[in-house]
């Protein structure tokens, strides 16, 4: 029960601060080095980058579909218990979710091969991802209980969530297969610190007019909420919380749960002016077998309070009927926890982009001493303007979520370049995001956000995402 | 060049910087919230044929004791605000009796004792009783809180009578109805 509580309160503080996954300013964005890291077969011509450690690499996201901090905490006179009511126990509906990632990249590093066509990629990234669907029946029935609902099933199967902390271990290829076509893949080692879910859960509990006495209630259940990682981390949080930077290290370094996975991805040039992108991410699983522990109850009973029928309880005059009882719905809907290892897939990733460039093409002879920008790949051309429109999905415990997003992408020299984004998906219809991008010299900064409408009141949003970087790039000498 | 991005970025942040705000929230009301949710549940069910009392030598007397620890468990003892147990009776058979209910504590105290009017005999239609328990209700919810035990008995003084009706017998249900406070 106590790391079902631990669940909990990595789910609520996660999905509070943390984010959803959709990178949309930043894929395609191929000025910056961390663009790969979304389409290993991004178009590239550095000729090697540095990311500095920690900051090369830091997003945010965090993402609630059915209601806003505002919704419930704007101080507007209205009773807090009607608020809760009718926004969030009936004004979410169960497809509503709470989410949130974060990524921190460790350290992350590319260069140029001999064969001057092949460019590898490197690095280390922390990761978190957190997700909870609004469990709608079990808040009915925590708020209304189960008076005077006679014949109403309350849906077990609305419990879904999971999350996990992992450190991504990754090596990447991206291959200029000719002036057309370049293919991109990346192999990954995961090192989880703990992961937990229950995404599988069915069965009802109802209360009817009993059969001989008044009531009867009856549950029919198989939930399961599977976890690993959390019985130590519980251990060290009651009992000596400095063990814990040991813990999550140690498993975040191989000393947990591995895994592998690959990601994939293209940048084909349709004509001159037109360019597709695609790439799948995170394909891959988890083998957990350290500290596994998971919970289970599977049955189902009909209960109607205790029953004496005589005379045949005038033979057991001495029975416990309450306890007999109880032991039968015992008998009827174990419930109870093994350590059987499991494996558990990451959430995958689609991304698709069609863009179509045009204006003057950026200057290679630029008018500063900074030929370490200078392409050298003639195929290579950035023109001044971009626009097009992106698909993303994510494989989620409901089914695919998607988002579409159409952008417009101006470049002012090799020095700056701004990405503006509309997008569209289950947060928001009116997200409005901004990304940009500063090369001074070799260093290159970048800094995203998006919903940016959202920011007249940050407190009303559904949505909010941040990004930004630091790296070393060079384009090699002129 | 960077003066074009001077004349880009700094406008850009200004505006974003005059632009975003959150309005006043009020965290506090979180102390408000109240979740008090009403749950039911049938507690006793007793059936007895007419065939049984009239075997009786004598008088007919019933009476025992059902260990009913779900309303002194922590879970619903801590929580429980306020509710009511209602009562069922048939009695299709030819005899009229008078039942009794007590509640009893861990101890075997009787804690409450609820005596039902005489049920007339032939009563094709229940006969009902709703008891209320708590604040401003003749019966402190203290009662619920600490019952152990319930016993039931009835005494019937006629053994020989035989009903016509089909399937003779004495029924006694009954359910709890509680509102539980969670927060």
């Amino acid at each position: 029960m106590r790391q079902v509580k631990l669940v909990l309160w990595i789910w609520i503080l996660g999905c509070a601060t943390l984010t959803a996954q959709n990178k949309q300013i930043l894929y395609d964005f191929t000025e910056i080095p961390q663009a790969l890291m979304i389409n290993p077969g991004m178009s590239t011509d550095f000729q090697w980058y540095a990311g500095i450690p920690v900051l090369s690499g830091i997003s945010f996201q965090a993402g609630s579909s059915g209601l806003t901090v505002n919704d419930l905490f704007a101080d507007d006179g209205v009773d807090f218990n009607v608020k809760v009511r009718e926004r969030a126990i009936y004004g979410m509906s169960t497809r509503d979710e709470l989410s949130g990632t974060y990524q921190v990249e460790l350290f992350n590093g590319g260069f140029r091969g001999r064969n001057r066509d092949n460019f590898y990629s490197f690095g280390i990234y922390n990761e978190g991802d957190a997700i909870g669907y609004w469990f709608k029946d079990y808040a009915i029935l925590a708020f209304e209980g189960n008076a005077d609902q006679l014949g109403r099933k309350f849906d077990l199967g609305h419990l879904k969530t999971r999350g996990e902390m992992l450190n991504v271990f990754h090596f990447g290829l991206n291959k200029r297969v000719n002036g057309a076509l370049t293919l991109g893949g990346r192999a990954k080692i995961y090192s989880s610190a703990f992961n937990f879910s229950s995404t599988k859960n069915k069965g009802y509990f109802v209360t009817n007019q009993g059969q001989n006495n008044i009531l009867a209630n009856t549950i029919d259940a198989d939930l399961e909420l599977r976890s690993s990682g959390l019985n130590e981390i519980e251990d060290a949080i009651d009992n000596d919380s400095s063990l814990l930077p040991g813990i999550l290290t140690r498993r975040l370094f191989f000393g947990g749960d591995l895994g592998f996975g690959i990601d994939l991805g293209f940048t084909y040039k349709l004509n001159k002016q037109t360019v597709i992108t695609g790439s799948l991410l995170d394909l891959g699983f988890i083998y957990s077998s350290t500290d596994v522990k998971n919970y289970t109850i599977k049955g189902n009973a009909t209960v109607e309070g205790i029953e004496v029928i005589l005379p045949d309880a005038f033979s057991n005059s001495n029975t416990d009927f309450w306890q007999d009882l109880i032991d039968e719905v015992d008998a009827l809907v174990p419930h109870g926890t093994n350590n059987n290892s499991y494996i558990y897939f990451r959430p995958t990733k689609l991304y698709g982009s069609i863009r179509y460039n045009w204006g003057e093409p950026s200057n290679n002879n630029m008018d500063c001493d900074c030929n370490y920008m200078v392409s050298k790949r003639k195929d290579y051309t950035k023109y001044a303007n971009g626009v097009g429109g992106q698909l993303y999905m994510i494989n989620r415990p409901r089914g695919p979520q998607a988002a579409l997003t159409a952008f417009y992408l101006r470049r002012f020299g090799r020095a700056l370049a701004l990405k503006t984004t509309y997008t569209v998906d289950k947060f928001s219809w009116s997200n409005i995001g901004l990304g940009l991008n500063l090369q001074a010299g070799p260093v290159n900064i970048y800094v995203m956000a998006d919903n940016l409408l959202a920011y007249k009141n940050l407190a009303d949003s559904h949505y909010s995402s941040f990004q930004l970087g630091l790296n070393i790039i060079s384009w090699g000498k002129k | 060049m960077f003066g074009m991005k001077n004349r880009i970025l700094l406008p850009t942040i200004i505006l974003l910087a005059l632009y975003s705000c959150i309005e006043t929230q009020n965290f506090d009301q979180y102390d408000d919230l109240e979740i008090t949710p009403t749950v039911e549940a049938s507690i006793l069910y007793i059936e007895s044929p007419e065939r049984i009392i009239n075997e009786a030598s004598g008088q007919y007397y019933y009476s025992q004791d059902f260990n009913f620890d779900g309303l002194s468990v922590d879970a619903f003892a801590d929580r429980v605000i306020e509710g009511s147990i209602f009562f069922e009776i048939e009695n299709t058979t030819s005899k009229e009796f008078k039942p009794t209910v007590e509640f009893l504590d861990e101890g075997g105290n009787t804690i409450d004792t609820i005596d039902f009017p005489v049920q007339q005999p032939y009563q094709i239609l229940p006969y009902y009783l709703q008891v209320p328990y708590g604040p401003g209700k003749q019966r402190s919810i203290e009662i619920i809180k600490n019952t152990s035990s319930i016993k039931v008995s009835v005494l019937i003084e006629d053994n020989s009578s035989v009903s016509d009706l089909p399937d003779p017998k004495i029924i006694f249900r009954s359910n709890g109805k509680f509102r539980l406070r969670l927060k």
